[in-house]
């Protein structure tokens, strides 16, 4: 696999077209954040040491049965960052005592859902940016506590309906903007993907290989289970919220924050919005037009602002 | 005691199956348990639920493992062993299946003694794993085939449990409940209320002993990459995408990419299908330019291939 890394990606073409990854997972069909974790994967490769908060993707591994090609260590919900921080002092102590080579050394990946990324495990995130932790988080963000039956958390968007939403007008919150809270930490690398957009994708996770330091990756997933649309839609659906602009595709590096995908001529978020039933309630059985334009009105205004932003440059 | 027990995959709507037709004998007066059970696997993989009724309290508990009603949502699970179809099937026990196929057909393939029901759907449906009345349908049909159930007593348990959804799928799931209930009246009270169990005749289970290791050998370590591959999730699969290789224009990095579980290999740029893997999703098929990968019923296909491997015996 690493000589085909150490070719840049520069087309689609480039994309790796064997899966290091394993099948026979318990995900569900369809499930958005299992493609981006396939991406994800293939570009880190198997010299990685996976930490998994609970949620979903907890139960890749279920002994005796793994998809990785290396270790992965389950923790509590809040605790992935503090795990990761404990195997890369292990590591570092192995190389100092030169009981391991370097060659032999391993990439901590933590990977957790957005309840533990956006709540329950910000504070630990915080801890370890803070100490500048040499390590790489990837957070499939599919915008609730899915492994429990998608009640909402700190991503879940405006006017979704979740198990712990269900009125007519939804979520009441917004959705909190974990990318800009993680950079404010000013750490070596912040991006946001999707599996829908591979080329992307590969890029980024191939630009942070070539790093040191806090590594932060949050996936958009769309997951047809607690989104409630058909599992053939996956990948249309996370076209669609890149091209009505309701997921920014961006990345942070040095204090400074770039688009790598700048939708010009957006799609109404409506089109993203209707095919999923967790936004059904603002289609039938009236349209709730103060809702929808507030939410249109929303990915507008964060537009209009970066487009400002570039003309002023 | 009624000891009843759904068999279907996720997303088939047999726990919410389960509510109603408990919800129901609850209406009737009757003393009621009902439970889903599902693992770490998701839509598309097999779910059970249970549903205990009698008169008097019930203080029997867990799995339904000596069933008077089975009732299988999905004839695609017959012959997964994980679906754990046919498990204390006896002479008493009715079965009720949703599929094509005859009666006959099924008792000569099971090797059955007690009775079989099929229960037809009204219209064709192409997408088995999406019907999105079966789990009505099915819950009509055992109502009526308890026979302590009204029609009554079937509505109501069905606005309630459907409350939150709106009255266009509850109206829908009405129709097809009460369909379904309509045409079991030739079977009406078909199936008997099995004995009270007893701790002194249960039969234990075949216990294997594992002898006491230390932690250094039991610990859950796994020293091979990606076993996962030993489960077959191609059995989740509902609708089998094909790709016709006459339209296929080989570019891989499209269909390759999206599968969201790895489960299209390429192979001198063209993309094959494990089908020992893939789920049946259909992103691949929703995704191709070209339109060359086709959705078939599962069902469909493995005829298709039976028929082929028979012709290539000949
Ligand atoms: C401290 C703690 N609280 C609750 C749970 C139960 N729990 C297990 S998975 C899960 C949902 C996790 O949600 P998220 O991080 O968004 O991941 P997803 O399930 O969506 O993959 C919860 C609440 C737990 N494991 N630990
Ligand atoms: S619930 Fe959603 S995120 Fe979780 S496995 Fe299913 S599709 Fe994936
Ligand atoms: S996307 Fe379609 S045309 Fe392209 S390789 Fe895959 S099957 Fe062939
Ligand atoms: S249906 Fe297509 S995209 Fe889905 S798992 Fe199967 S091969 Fe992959």
């Amino acid at each position: 696999m690493s000589e085909k890394i150490e070719k840049m990606i520069r087309s689609t073409r480039d994309l790796p077209s064997t899966h290091l990854l394993g099948t026979g997972t318990p995900m569900c069909a369809g499930c958005g954040g299992l493609e981006a974790l396939n991406g994800i994967y293939d570009i880190l490769g198997e010299k990685t040491v996976f930490v998994n908060a609970a949620g979903c993707m907890t139960l890749l591994s279920v002994y005796p049965f793994t998809p990785f090609r290396g270790s992965w260590l389950y923790t509590a919900m809040a605790s992935a960052p503090a795990g990761a921080q404990g195997i890369r002092d292990a590591l570092d102590i192995l190389l100092e005592q030169k009981r391991i080579t370097t060659d032999d050394d391993l990439e901590v990946v933590v990977l957790t859902g957005d309840g533990a990324a956006y709540g329950m495990g910000l504070s630990a995130t915080s801890g370890a940016m803070e100490r500048n932790l040499d390590f790489i988080y990837v957070c499939y963000d599919n915008e609730g506590y899915g492994n429990t039956g998608q009640q909402y958390s700190g991503a879940t968007p405006h006017a979704a309906k979740t198990a712990t939403s269900r009125g007519f007008a939804g979520f009441r919150g917004y959705k909190k903007d974990l990318f800009s809270i993680w950079a404010a930490h000013n750490p070596a690398y912040v991006a946001t993907v999707i599996g829908a957009e591979p080329l992307d994708l590969a890029k980024k996770i191939e630009k942070l290989r070539g790093m040191k330091g806090p590594r932060m990756i949050i996936a958009l997933s769309p997951c047809p289970t607690g989104w409630d649309f058909d599992p053939r839609e996956t990948v249309h659906i996370g076209q669609l919220a890149l091209k009505s602009g309701i997921w920014p595709l961006k990345e942070y590096i040095d204090g400074k924050v770039t688009h790598t995908k700048v939708p010009r001529k957006r799609v109404p978020v409506e089109d993203y919005l209707s095919l999923q039933g967790r936004f059904r309630h603002l289609f039938e059985p009236t349209r709730n037009e103060k809702l929808l334009d507030e939410i249109q009105a929303r990915v507008d205004s964060y537009w209009e602002k970066i487009e400002q932003d570039e003309a002023e440059k | 005691m009624y000891r009843i027990r759904f068999h279907g995959r996720g997303g088939q709507g047999m726990k919410t199956a389960s509510r109603i037709l408990g919800t129901a004998f609850f209406l009737e007066g009757y003393e009621v348990q009902d439970a889903p059970r599902y693992g770490a696997e998701r839509r598309g993989a097999p779910i059970f639920a249970y549903v205990r009724a009698d008169s008097k309290p019930i203080n029997e508990r867990g799995i339904i493992l000596n069933p008077d009603l089975v009732i299988v949502a999905d004839d695609s699970l017959v012959p997964v062993p994980a679906a754990g179809v046919m498990a204390g099937i006896t002479a008493h026990t009715l079965l009720l299946i949703n599929s094509n196929e005859e009666e006959s057909e099924w008792r000569h393939r099971l090797n059955l003694e007690c009775p079989v029901l099929i229960l037809s759907l009204k219209e064709e449906v192409s997408e088995r794993a999406e019907l999105p009345y079966i789990g009505a349908t099915c819950t009509g049909a055992s109502a009526r085939l308890t026979g302590v159930i009204s029609n009554r007593a079937l509505e109501q348990a069905i606005r309630e449990e459907l409350s939150e959804l709106g009255t266009t799928v509850i109206e829908k799931n009405l129709e097809n409940a009460l369909a379904a209930y309509e045409s079991m009246a030739d079977n009406e009270g078909a199936i008997t209320e099995g004995g009270l169990a007893s701790a002194d005749s249960y039969a234990l289970p075949g216990w294997i002993d594992l002898p006491f290791e230390d932690a250094r050998t039991s610990a859950p370590a796994i020293y091979a990459p990606a076993t996962s591959v030993e489960v077959k999730t191609g059995l989740w699969r509902t609708q089998r995408p094909i790709i016709d290789y006459d339209l296929c224009k080989k570019c891989w990095w499209i269909c390759g990419s999206y599968c969201p579980d790895g489960a299209i290999e390429v192979e001198e740029s063209l993309p094959i299908i494990d089908y020992d893997h893939c789920k049946g999703c259909l992103v691949c098929v929703a995704q191709c330019p070209s339109h060359a990968i086709e959705a078939i019923p599962e069902a469909q296909a493995q005829a298709l291939e039976a028929e082929t491997q028979e012709g290539e015996q000949k």
